[in-house]
């Protein structure tokens, strides 16, 4: 069998001179441990901690200096967060937290540096190896009949050079020198890896609002998303935030071996049946809530409690897989189509052995890719892809349902894959309709027409994006509202980063709730 | 109160409301889904002469498990009103065991009353469904759902028989938005009843 792989990461200032003196006395240092000289453990962010673990290490040490020895002075205490919230990550997926150790040591305690070394190899051999299999990818020259292909595909030949896309482009109106058209003229015009054509592609927010405003409906955000596919294939990425964590995790999740601990944490007040033929799909929020806990304490998980709350109020008790992966959106809409494929297959096949008939989700992404991604991509479920706001106005709209009164005035943020991309903006809105707040005033851009969060796929984030969403919250404070509610966990963890500008004060702060937490919280029987 | 009305050999059934209403077609169907589908005797006895042309009008059903010898009302068991005037007249000669369904948006209750009622918007709802004529059809959804005076097939089935061609399926959804509006009323009881009121309590 082969050895376990073990990175240790070690602070370059205090452990290291540990380390050395080890390798000087030539001491009984574990063979596979690979040492990695960084200049603090504080800049270890939690991606790169990560990505350790996608490529195929079965454990990682991240040795550092003793609190108030840092040289840097708040590194120690950085990377405490970071290894905190990995572990976190670890766990959700089944790996395991104690795969990931951190400790510190002083240059001249060499002899704990090597028990800590010792047992914590003996730890890893006691776990087993990690079942993650890593995906290399080839790098290809980029194609020109591809993008031609591409380009034809999208009909974006049909642009008519009008400006209309770019009058309407949140990120053209925050600033940015990013043009639709001119980016599609380009293409067209075989330029594929010049520096401003590669920072539009990934700057778009494929949120569809030019292709609603196209005399020629070019279909943009299709457009971006294949030109993403293949510039990334010639090995050309674009920005991907938070360190490209997500995408890493996302792809760590192709694993097909992995035990994933996806529901673990699910309040015990909330009843599933593993034998319904209705599966709820609850999405990525558990990561993001662990990911996001030590910077924004965001609750993205009560969107999936509260509709599980929601749906057994109604007495349907959906099953919950507990291996329950990611459906892949933000892959495909990162240019990963490989691994959105092997995620889409393993998806499709936990599906079919449990014998689902309906699949209810939350999340619009969620509710897109099933539904319409799937299929588009040969891997059609045959399974009836409900969004749960559906399911709900149908419960409701049988009639017996009263809702408390709540003492918030309210303003609602559209999802822009369920109000645009599906063309939906009044499905939140008849709910929203049916609660009874103090009032329910709507932003300047609303609907089919409303502003985006900011962020789209963990890609792109820079000051435009701040900018864009500091244009959204003020839009939404001046409707005088003092809660904005969200439909999308995302929308949620975007605004809520953009309000912590320190330049901002309380400014574009507001109180932000989920629909269906608001609903969860005020439905009664009347 | 929650369960529905036990099955007992011989129910009085009265349906009032305005002419045009549809009260006495409501008790067509209702009579002859339990005699001819769920196999029972049924009579129907009407009131309607110059009341009929917009006043108050009344449709009386008996259904029972042997020969019916008078086919009036005496103490109803169930009273349905879609009228104010249906109301005051008949709302206390309901049986103390009996129920009163009311269109809660066409007649207003008075206090005091320890009978089992039911509001239902059925007005309403035949109005969201594009034809206000069919509150008759969702109050008889309604009934089969909170009493077992004739089974719910029986009624669906008889409903369809009975509407005008080409409305069979506006009626079917109709007598379907009806029972489910009482199924969801029954839940809702049954819920409160367990200490069950909204979702997180």
């Amino acid at each position: 069998m082969d050895k376990p792989k073990i990175i240790l990461f070690i602070c370059n200032w205090g452990p290291h001179a540990a380390f050395q003196s080890l390798q000087d006395n030539d001491a009984d240092i574990p063979v596979e441990v690979r040492m990695i000289r960084i200049p603090c453990t504080g800049r270890m962010s939690k991606s790169l901690l990560f990505k350790s673990f996608e490529m195929g290490a079965d454990g990682v040490a991240l040795v550092g200096c003793e609190p108030g020895s840092c040289r840097y002075g708040s590194g120690t205490e950085s990377a405490e967060r970071n290894v905190e919230d990995t572990r976190g990550i670890l766990h959700l997926l089944g790996l395991g937290g104690d795969r990931l150790r951190l400790a510190m040591f002083l240059p001249e305690e060499s002899e704990a540096l090597l028990r800590f070394l010792q047992d914590f190899s003996d730890v890893i051999e006691t776990i087993g190896k990690s079942p993650v299999t890593p995906n290399p990818r080839d790098v290809a020259a980029l194609s020109h009949m591809e993008t031609a292909r591409i380009v034809a595909a999208h009909d974006v030949y049909a642009c008519q050079d009008c400006g209309k896309c770019s009058s309407a482009c949140p990120v053209t109106l925050s600033g940015k020198s990013f043009s639709p058209r001119a980016m599609a003229n380009a293409i067209i015009g075989g330029d594929l890896d010049s520096p401003a054509v590669v920072e539009d592609v990934w700057s778009c927010l494929t949120c569809g609002l030019c292709t609603d405003r196209c005399p020629s409906v070019v279909n943009f955000p299709d457009f971006i998303r294949e030109m993403r596919h293949m510039l990334k294939c010639g090995g050309v990425e674009g920005q991907q935030s938070h360190g490209g964590f997500f995408q890493s995790l996302m792809r760590t999740m192709t694993s097909p071996h992995l035990t994933i601990n996806h529901w673990d944490w699910l309040p015990p007040d909330i009843k599933t049946d593993e034998k319904s033929p209705i599966l709820y799909f609850g999405g990525c929020a558990p990561y993001f809530d662990t990911f996001f806990r030590h910077h924004l304490g965001v609750n993205t998980s009560d969107i999936l409690s509260d509709s599980l709350r929601l749906m057994n109020f109604f007495d349907i008790f959906p099953a919950i897989h507990p291996g329950e992966r990611c459906c892949g959106h933000d892959l495909l809409w990162s240019g990963d189509e490989e691994n959105f494929l092997r995620l889409a297959r393993l998806n499709a096949k936990a599906f079919q052995e449990m014998g689902i008939e309906e699949i209810v989700t939350s999340c619009p992404e969620c509710f897109r890719t099933l539904s319409h991604d799937y299929p588009r991509a040969g891997i059609p479920l045959n399974i009836k892809v409900t969004h749960v706001y559906d399911l709900l106005e149908k419960e409701i709209s049988k009639g017996a349902v009263d809702f408390e009164e709540t003492e918030h005035r309210i303003t609602f943020q559209d999802p822009c894959r369920l109000s645009r991309l599906e063309g939906r903006p009044e499905l939140p809105r008849k709910l929203l309709q049916r609660l009874r707040p103090q009032g329910i005033k709507e932003m300047q851009d609303r609907g089919i027409s409303a502003l985006c969060c900011g962020n789209c796929a963990w890609t792109g984030c820079d000051s435009y994006t701040k900018a864009l969403q500091n244009k959204r919250l003020r839009q939404a404070r001046a409707t005088g509202s003092d809660l904005l509610v969200t439909a999308c966990p995302k929308c949620q963890i975007h605004l809520k980063c953009a309000m912590q500008d320190p330049f901002r004060g309380n400014e574009i702060e507001m109180e932000i709730m989920d629909l269906t937490g608001l609903m969860a919280k005020t439905i009664k029987w009347e | 109160m929650a369960t529905k009305t036990a099955s007992t050999q011989h129910k009085e059934v009265l349906i009032t409301g305005f002419g045009g209403q549809g009260i006495v077609l409501a008790g067509q169907i209702l009579g002859k889904a339990a005699s001819l589908v769920d196999r029972k005797e049924s009579t129907l006895t009407q009131s309607y002469g110059p009341e009929a042309r917009g006043g108050a009008c009344s449709a009386q059903v008996i259904i029972s498990q042997s020969t019916i010898h008078y086919p009036y009302v005496r103490i109803p068991h169930i009273v349905l009103c879609l009228s104010q005037g249906g109301y005051d007249k008949y709302a206390n000669s309901v049986r103390s065991d009996g129920m009163l369904i009311v269109d809660q948006d066409l007649v207003r209750i008075s206090e005091g009353s320890d009978r089992t009622l039911y509001r239902v918007p059925a007005t309403r709802i035949a109005e969201e469904l594009g034809r206000k004529m069919m509150a008759n059809i969702v109050m008889l959804g309604f009934l089969s759902a909170v009493s077992d005076v004739v089974t719910k097939d029986a009624l669906h089935a008889t409903v369809v028989k009975s509407v005008p061609k080409g409305t069979e399926e506006l009626n079917s959804t109709a007598f379907h938005k009806g029972y489910d509006y009482g199924a969801a009323i029954l839940k809702g009881i049954e819920k409160k009843a367990a200490g069950k009121k909204g979702a997180k309590s």
